[in-house]
């Protein structure tokens, strides 16, 4: 029972799953082509502009100029998370208003959320450097669109479930009550969906970061992309081995988080409720202090809105209107996609038995670095999860610090943890995969965490009472209970490490580049050389790996799960 | 052995604290003994305490004072000699039947033929045979039940612990299964040879237990023992067992409904909580009683009729009571004539009815001071911050839930046209001419 007494408390959730579980057929044809012909896109823009050497940005390492750096890093965050936003709030409605476009656009961006979108980095930012020669537009612009898709896929997944599950009654009702489109909107659809779209903001803005740090410490070979802001001034940082600023850099990350939880997130999240109530009082004291005029404004309205609501219906409602629309954006999205795959298969087929070997050991290696650093993670963030989880009190209590840790940007931290490894002897090619759980732990902590505290408290009781040994507790209650979120930390987590090692595999450390053979090097490699055919090569197998290990592998756990070890009886 | 006190409980006292910082104390100086051969029932309305009893006498919880003794001996840590049959059943959905029951022979070191012995004994005692690889959600509400049965069964315990167990049933599944439990107890072959129930039903107490404790609220203490002497097997129809309900009916409504204790004319009014019910609810209550002869009845076959069971009647009752509607001689209802005289008002009649009583009653006219005291200290409009009135309730009410005593203020306050409640805000207003 909410008072409103107590402050909203919000608790650990799990992520949903990122994909649906039908089965493979003829859509997945298409989409694997659409994948494939992004790919393709994306190394023929980098191909068609040759990128010139940029003067590398002066970072001025002064404690005076951090917050500065600061609000560099934190505008693009916001600036991409509003973009994301409005791109959640169109995708939404597409998807959920078309039957079409729904059984398009779904499938579509269950791949967009699991392919890795950083090995696409080094083309884009090629590409988008020679449009703007002489400017950091290029840069910006690049950045902006990384962040953007790490932060647009799950928003807009969010909108269009919330769109989905408003009970057909509250259409209707308000359909008898005459409400506009507009209104509609604004008064049942989005408060509906607030809560997910600000808990989904709040994770998207977690892997913004974590793309932006990548974006603006980015290094290919020798050439110097990096922009103003916290991920290069920390990467100067390292170059320098100035202790003093990388802490100072580490602090404003962690101030910027905080505060973004403090000054965005719980705003937003008491909002919907706030602004029916704010709303209500501006309009009566609007009222009153227009008295007089009520009427006579009024008049004009009453007679305009028969035609306001007839052109709108005229030109939005019509299906033969949606039909076109619907049928246009099929066509566009599937002739880019296939002028994109004429040119992969172009590219590719400069590709020798000698690139294609070198392509496979790189996957192997990366597939088995990805693969451990889920395991690594699991170990430990499974038991821990389950210790956190099984007490309320614990887990009310540690959250906020879990929260601000899972939000920190692990790309700031790789130098430092390579550098420390080295000095015990590891070196990257095993490094790798720590960098790698760095990138992926915290989705699995979260989601056992979120299952575990679900348990009802009389199955714990049971176990207690019947005296259940503390290891068969956890057999028996515990780990499976937790399952169905473990299956889905995992897709995220691999995922969070297929992104991981981009940066991970080749990384500029205490001022020399190291890297080591796998899939990751090798597309950076690839980009640093201009060796398209390679890139596309590394691009697509990548993503196809990814695609496809989610498809055959992932699906078949979750739907085990699903069936088997789910709470609800 | 006959006799032999088994479980017993000293003393205990136990407490929780809320989400909001109140510390609520459930239990108060319990004592209770268990003889051996006893069924013992725990009974009384929600909030006594009797489940935090049996979770303690389980060992589940340690008291916060006072302790448990097994045979004489401090218990520590889980009773090893009971098992517990649960409300919600309790099993775990990805493990079958046979594996559920088996669940608490691990512990016991039992395994290979003697457990699956074991096993196949409790699950042919509850006569679950042919189910034995089903998943619990393959299984309805009362099979899943006969699981929970049969894993306690399969421990051999002494000592069988139930909390609720009928109470997620539908009645004709539950009457079933609990004649059936009487069988079992009195099966030698199980080996149980004493029960505890917790139920909140007074014809399951009287068809099950030999000896009843009626519970009473704020704090969980024990009003009341009653010896059930009637022989088992027991026949729900018999006068003897109908005499039997009648007085444990008696028992309860005097813990329910406590006559008023006379008082002077010009003592202050003492203030007492009003009960968590909806405005909808004592409305029906006086409806319902105009349709009977002079508006009157008995709460326990008021509670039939209405179909609620006789927790909630006598809240509503209580409520009514309070409002100056009904008077409660004895285990009798009977509507008065302020009562006949709301009903017979409009809507905007009973409201204003309301209004006057309300100003009357002393909780909600301390609520109304504090708003009218902001009033005359210029004010406008008179507000207070919910967190002050709730403080005002747990100082007040240290028993009950502060958060659900206000919502209930609020309630009655929106529908009289006092109060009014802004959740966002979180204030309490005072309503225009209020």
């Amino acid at each position: 029972m909410d008072l409103g007494l107590s402050k909203p408390v919000r608790a650990i959730k799990a992520l949903a799953p990122p994909f649906g579980l039908r089965g493979f057929g003829p859509a997945d044809v298409v989409i694997l082509a659409l994948v494939a012909g992004a790919a393709g896109a994306v190394v023929v823009f980098a191909r068609e502009f040759e990128a010139p050497f940029l003067q590398a940005v002066q970072i001025d390492l002064r404690a005076a100029a951090v917050p500065k750096y600061t609000l560099y890093s934190l505008m693009r965050g916001v600036l991409a998370l509003s973009v994301s936003f409005l791109f959640a709030l169109l995708f939404g409605y597409a998807a959920a208003r078309s039957r079409a476009a729904e059984r398009l656009l779904l499938p579509v961006l269950d791949i967009l959320q699991s392919i890795p979108v950083l090995g696409f980095l080094p083309g884009l930012v090629l590409g988008l450097v020679a449009l703007f020669p002489y400017r950091n537009v290029g840069l910006e612009l690049a950045a902006i669109v990384m962040i953007f898709t790490a932060q647009a896929w799950n928003l807009a997944l969010s909108f269009y479930n919330s769109l989905k599950s408003l009970p057909d009654s509250l259409r209707d009702a308000s359909k008898m009550a005459g409400w506009s489109p507009a209104r509609r909107f604004r008064e049942l659809e989005l408060p509906a969906a607030a809560q997910g779209l600000v808990w989904n903001g709040m994770l998207s803005m977690a892997g913004g970061w974590f793309f932006l740090m990548v974006n603006e410490a980015f290094r290919l070979g020798d050439r110097d992309y990096r922009l103003p802001g916290i991920g290069s001034y920390m990467s100067v940082a390292l170059d320098q081995r100035n202790v003093t600023a990388m802490g100072q850099a580490i602090l404003a990350m962690v101030v910027m988080i905080v505060a973004v939880d403090q000054l965005l997130w719980r705003p937003l999240a008491r909002l919907p409720r706030r602004a029916a109530v704010l709303r209500r009082r501006a309009y009566r004291s609007a009222l009153r202090a227009a008295g007089p005029l009520q009427r006579p404004l009024q008049r004009p309205l009453q007679f305009a809105r028969p035609v306001l609501t007839l052109h709108r219906r005229v030109a939005f409602g019509h299906p033969a209107v949606v039909g076109t629309g619907v049928a246009a954006l099929v066509v566009a999205v599937l002739a880019g996609g296939g002028w994109g795959l004429w040119h992969l298969v172009l590219l590719l087929r400069q590709l020798g038995p000698r690139d294609w070997g070198r392509l496979a050991g790189a996957s192997g290696l990366t597939f088995a670095r990805v693969m451990a650093a889920v395991a690594l993670s699991t170990a430990w963030a499974l038991p821990v999860g389950v210790l956190i989880g099984r007490s309320p009190r614990v887990s009310q209590a540690l959250q906020p610090v879990i929260q601000v840790v899972a939000s920190f940007p692990a790309p700031m931290l790789f130098p430092i943890v390579i550098l420390s490894l080295e000095r015990v002897g590891i070196g990257l090619g095993i490094g790798a995969v720590a960098l790698m759980v760095l990138s992926g732990q915290w989705y699995i902590l979260f989601n056992v965490i979120s299952a575990v505290s679900a348990v009802p408290e009389q199955l714990k009781d049971a176990t207690a009472v019947f005296r259940l040994p503390a290891l068969a507790t956890w057999r028996a209650l515990y780990v499976p209970a937790a399952f169905p979120a473990l299956v889905t930390g995992w897709v995220t987590a691999a995922g969070g490490a297929w992104n991981g090692s981009i940066v991970a595999e080749y990384i500029e450390a205490g001022g020399t580049l190291q890297t080591t053979t796998g899939l990751g090097s090798l597309i950076s490699v690839a980009t640093a050389r201009a060796n398209y055919p390679l890139l596309a090569g590394g691009i697509t197998l990548m993503s196809l790996i990814v695609v496809g290990w989610n498809r055959f592998v992932w699906r078949q756990m979750m739907r085990l799960a699903q069936s088997r070890y789910t709470l609800a009886q | 052995m006959i006799d032999q006190v088994l479980l017993e409980a000293r003393q205990v006292s136990q407490r929780f604290r809320q989400p909001n910082g109140q510390v609520l104390e459930a239990l108060r100086n319990v004592s209770l003994a268990v003889r051996t051969q006893e069924v013992v029932a725990l009974v009384g309305p929600s909030g006594c305490g009797k489940s935090t009893l049996l979770r303690l006498l389980a060992g589940l919880a340690r008291p916060a004072a006072g302790a448990v003794f097994y045979r004489g001996q401090p218990l520590d840590g889980i009773l090893a000699s009971a098992a517990m049959v649960f409300q919600s059943f309790a099993l775990l959905p990805w493990f079958t039947v046979t594996e559920n029951v088996g669940m608490g022979l691990e512990a016991r070191g039992m395994a290979g033929a003697a457990r699956r012995d074991a096993v196949a004994r409790a699950i042919n005692l509850v006569g679950l045979d042919g189910f034995e690889h089903a998943y619990p959600r393959e299984l309805s509400g009362g099979m899943k039940q006969r699981v929970g049965f049969a894993r306690a069964l399969a421990v051999a315990p002494e000592i069988l612990l139930m909390d609720e167990p009928f109470g997620a049933l539908d009645p004709l599944t539950a009457e079933n299964l609990r004649s059936q439990v009487v069988d079992l107890w009195r099966d030698p072959a199980t080996g149980v040879n004493t029960l505890i129930v917790v139920t909140h039903s007074v014809e399951e107490a009287v068809f099950l237990a030999s000896r009843i404790v009626v519970f009473g609220t704020n704090p969980g203490h024990i009003r009341e023992e009653l010896a059930n002497p009637l022989p088992y097997p027991r026949r729900e129809r018999s006068p003897e067992f109908e005499q039997m309900v009648e007085r444990l009916h008696a028992i309860l409504t005097a813990t329910l409904l406590p006559e008023p204790e006379p008082q002077p004319a010009s003592a202050p009014q003492r203030l007492v909580p009003f009960p968590r019910v909806h405005v909808a609810e004592v409305t029906g209550l006086l409806d319902h009683l105009l349709t009977r002869p002079d508006g009157r009845g008995e709460v326990f076959h008021l509670a039939e009729d209405l179909g609620v069971d006789y927790d909630r009647m006598t809240a509503v009752t209580r409520a009514a009571e309070q409002l100056g509607w009904v008077v409660t001689p004895g285990e009798t209802v009977q509507l008065t004539a302020a009562g006949r005289e709301v009903m017979s008002g409009d809507d905007a009649a009973r409201k204003a009815a309301t209004r006057a009583r309300l100003r009357q009653h002393p909780l909600f006219a301390r609520v109304l001071a504090m708003l009218k005291e902001e009033l005359e200290e210029g004010a406008e409009p008179a507000e207070v911050e919910d967190e002050d009135v709730v403080s005002d309730l747990t100082i007040h009410f240290p028993f009950i839930p502060a958060e659900q005593l206000f919502a209930t203020i609020i309630e009655w306050g929106r529908y009289a046209e006092v109060l009014d409640h802004d959740p966002t805000a979180g204030r309490v207003t005072l309503m225009e001419g209020a």
